[in-house]
């Protein structure tokens, strides 16, 4: 079973490297969404240190949404997804697999882009580290959700608005943990209490992501 | 009963047989029920005559749930047993279901104005409900997205069960946060706390909105199994 999971995770990074344009794409469009909200909050550094945590919420979220395309669509579009399957692998494994890959991929982009952000945003050493691993625990659960509307959609046409439609109601209650605030907090204590919800949420998404991307990978290749 | 009535051809005949029927008490009742919301109950000591609104937007209210509740079983009928009724009747309550998702929240802003004095507030079960709507909305358009209307309904039948999250933190929402919105006056394990001669029209609208959604879920299950057989005999003809 690991062996089996080693080897499509071998798989899946190989062909990830091989696509290094996703991390380029996935950066510059976290900038330019960073640069956009800018602008429309205005330049007071106040006022967007009081909104970093939802504004870099919002890109990621985005962000995933879009990029988690290129992870599924092109082995479903070679047929290496069906193969995947007559060869043996489970769904589970499959979609787990690429969950890791992705996962990997895109927190490499991060290490820079976040303090970047912190320059931009104005956050202190604190809120920076929070944000950080803020990322890391928030963003697989991202990433099972939006895998599972990239398989939702793989076989519609015009994919990417119905995408956003079907999983935007999932990723609120991500969102309202993520971004929220706690009263007593400030910004020179690390809120432990959020960084515990945001790994029960990936615990509770985990086998329900699982349970249906193995159904529809299955009603994919009917 | 149930799977007898899992035949396309024998469901047609039982709605045929009980529709009029559904059509006769629901008339009944909504006459019944707007009599007795205009003229028999009284006006609430705080709120006034805007409390009548709460004669339509708390049937929708639960209706709005108990049909997402049943597209989810049937969901789960539909994935298990491969039913493809159970996708018909998924598809016929989506969009009964959104319409009163959507009458919930609209009734519930004019409620709103006169009482909190805002038409929207970012609470939790105004919030939940507002995603119920876009899980409808979401299941919808994914079972329409698809040439073949049975694959389509085996994808929203997916959505649907993994959207079930939604229903307790809607259901429990008022009770877990402190909302705006008040706590569930009527409740399963204890008596209302609501007036008797409030209950009673409630009582009596809840029923009619059931047999007038019955009646529409009906002739959608109807029209949807005809369409169905039309599509197939048009596929045979082309081929």
């Amino acid at each position: 079973m690991i062996d089996i999971f080693v080897k499509l995770l071998k798989r899946e990074i190989k062909l990830s490297i091989v696509n290094i344009s996703i991390i380029i794409s996935y950066s510059s469009f976290f900038l330019m969404s960073l640069l956009i909200f800018t602008f429309g909050i205005g330049p007071d550094i106040g006022k967007l240190n009081e909104l970093y945590s939802p504004i870099i919420w919002l890109i990621m979220l985005f962000s995933i949404i879009l990029i988690s395309e290129n992870f599924l669509m092109h082995d479903y579009r070679d047929g290496s997804l069906r193969e995947l399957q007559y060869l043996g692998y489970s769904e589970e494994l499959i979609i787990f697999s690429k969950t890791v890959v992705m996962f990997l991929i895109l927190i490499i982009p991060h290490f820079f882009l976040i303090p970047v952000c912190s320059i931009f945003l104005n956050l202190n050493s604190i809120e920076l580290v929070s944000l950080s691993i803020n990322v890391i625990l928030g963003s697989p659960s991202l990433i099972l959700i939006s895998i599972i509307s990239n398989l939702l959609t793989i076989q519609v046409r015009q994919s990417k608005v119905l995408q956003f439609v079907i999983i935007m109601p999932f990723y609120i209650p991500l969102i309202i943990f993520t971004t929220a605030s706690n009263p007593n907090d400030s910004s020179e204590f690390i809120d432990l209490n959020k960084f515990l919800i945001l790994i029960g949420f990936f615990l509770i998404i985990l086998p329900i992501a699982l349970f249906s991307g193995k159904m529809i990978l299955k009603e994919v290749n009917k | 009963m149930i799977f007898k009535l899992a035949n396309p051809n024998r469901f047609i005949r039982f709605s045929d047989r009980i529709s009029p029927y559904l059509s006769y008490l629901f008339i009944l009742l909504i006459l019944y029920g707007l009599f007795l919301c205009f003229f028999k109950s009284p006006p609430d000591y705080l709120q006034g005559e805007t409390v009548r609104i709460m004669y339509i937007h708390v049937p929708c209210a639960w209706f709005s749930l108990m049909f997402y509740s049943s597209i989810a079983i049937c969901s789960f009928f539909s994935l298990i047993f491969k039913h493809t009724l159970a996708d018909i009747i998924s598809r016929a309550l989506a969009p009964l279901g959104a319409s009163l998702t959507l009458a919930t929240l609209i009734t519930g802003s004019i409620w709103g104005k006169p009482t909190w004095g805002t038409w929207w507030v970012w609470d939790a079960r105004l919030t939940s409900e507002l995603v119920l709507l876009f899980l409808y909305i979401g299941i919808i358009i994914l079972s329409n997205s698809f040439e073949n209307k049975t694959k389509g309904d085996k994808y929203a039948a997916i959505l649907s069960l993994v959207g079930i999250v939604n229903l307790p933190i809607i259901k429990w929402s008022v009770d877990w946060w402190n909302t705006l919105h008040q706590p569930a006056s009527i409740s399963k394990f204890s008596s209302p706390s609501i007036d008797p001669s409030m209950l009673t029209p409630l009582i009596v609208m809840t029923f009619a909105l059931l047999f007038f959604s019955l009646q529409v879920t009906l002739i959608r299950i109807k029209s949807e199994i005809l369409q169905r057989k039309i599509d197939i005999i048009r596929s045979t003809e082309l081929s």
